[in-house]
């Protein structure tokens, strides 16, 4: 999710057709952020749309101190945490949330053809995690926020976070060796004991 | 230092180890081969999830015209604050020339007072209206 400086600027400074075109370029990020974070479709999309609203209300306060993608990661965190605890989930099928179409818009060199093929696999792993473990992991694996900015972001503390991180962590590497049939008999029994926490 | 004991610290990140915890990891995992092999494993997990942010999922159709829109309707709330600050400055300055003209078309059609009526000469304006459009 690059995006120009000058491209902002622009939008900030009241240039329509520089707004769409930010908006065009990080949508699908934003999407699949919130996708991540909240865990269906539906839900997602009208995340999107609520950060892109308070994204045209905040723009100008945007002082370039942080990239424009990290602070539309934080807004989109935001926003979804928000949504989150106004609404009800309409449906908790795990795995639902798994973007199943997941690109790579970078151009792929054959060193990182292994971290991207990974990355897909994890995609569903995730999804799959409890929906506490997925968030916090998301935001701190997924984006790199901070353990304090995600203890705020979620309303919890700081060592509420890393015991999720921990259990996420354990469960998805438990999870990926099983996936890909390696040391599945050393870790299956503690992921029988650790699976259904959250 | 026993593998029980180190087995929490394998999963973290070594900026989320205080340098202690990172020393005693360190020097266990570089005696130990299974412990070596559960923090190389994390390792790799770590930045497979780091590449997770570069992948994009695709929305339903129609999302993006949907925020076009919704921020169409939006957008002309929202600018940068020097936008804002000229905006503002140039609606003082159009209140003040409305005003003004208010003002002047009010003073135009008061009638003249009594002393002025009194002095009035046929064919002339009233005294009021004269100054006014002299003015």
């Amino acid at each position: 999710m690059e995006v120009d400086r000058e491209l902002v600027e622009a939008a900030q400074a009241g240039d329509r057709w520089a707004l769409e075109e930010l908006v065009r370029r990080t949508h699908r990020g934003v999407y699949t952020c919130a996708l991540r974070l909240v865990g269906n479709p539906d839900d997602a999309a009208d995340v999107t749309q609520d950060v892109y609203l308070r994204v045209v209300r905040k723009l100008g306060g945007f002082r370039h101190e942080a990239s424009f993608a990290t602070w539309l990661n934080r807004v989109t965190t935001n926003v979804a945490m928000s949504t989150l605890k106004r609404r009800t989930r309409r449906f908790t099928v795990e795995g639902a949330a798994v973007p199943a179409d997941t690109r790579d818009p970078a151009p792929e060199p054959a060193e990182r053809a292994e971290a991207v093929a990974l990355a897909r696999r994890l995609e569903r792993l995730v999804a799959e995690l409890p929906e506490g473990q997925r968030q916090v992991l998301v935001l701190r694996d997924v984006y790199g926020q901070s353990t304090e900015e995600v203890a705020n972001a979620m309303g919890l503390t700081p060592g509420a976070v890393k015991v999720r991180l921990f259990r996420a962590r354990e469960r998805l590497k438990a999870e990926l060796e099983a996936a890909e049939g390696g040391q599945v008999v050393a870790l299956s029994g503690r992921r029988r004991a650790t699976g259904r926490r959250s | 230092m026993s593998c029980h004991a180190v087995r929490p610290l394998l999963p973290a990140r070594a900026e989320e180890l205080t340098p202690m915890e990172a020393l005693i990891r360190a020097e266990h995992v570089a005696g130990c081969s299974r412990c070596a092999a559960e923090a190389a494993a994390y390792s790799r997990l770590g930045q497979a999830l780091t590449v997770m942010a570069h992948l994009e999922a695709e929305p339903a159709d129609g999302t993006l015209e949907r925020v076009l829109i919704a921020i169409g309707r939006r957008r002309t709330r929202v600018t940068d604050p020097r936008v804002l600050a000229a905006a503002g400055s140039a609606g003082a300055l159009v209140a003040t020339v409305v005003v003004a003209r208010a003002l002047r078309q009010r003073r135009q059609s008061q009638p003249a007072p009594a002393w002025a009526r009194r002095l009035h000469v046929p064919g002339l304006p009233l005294p009021a209206a004269a100054l006014a459009r002299a003015k």
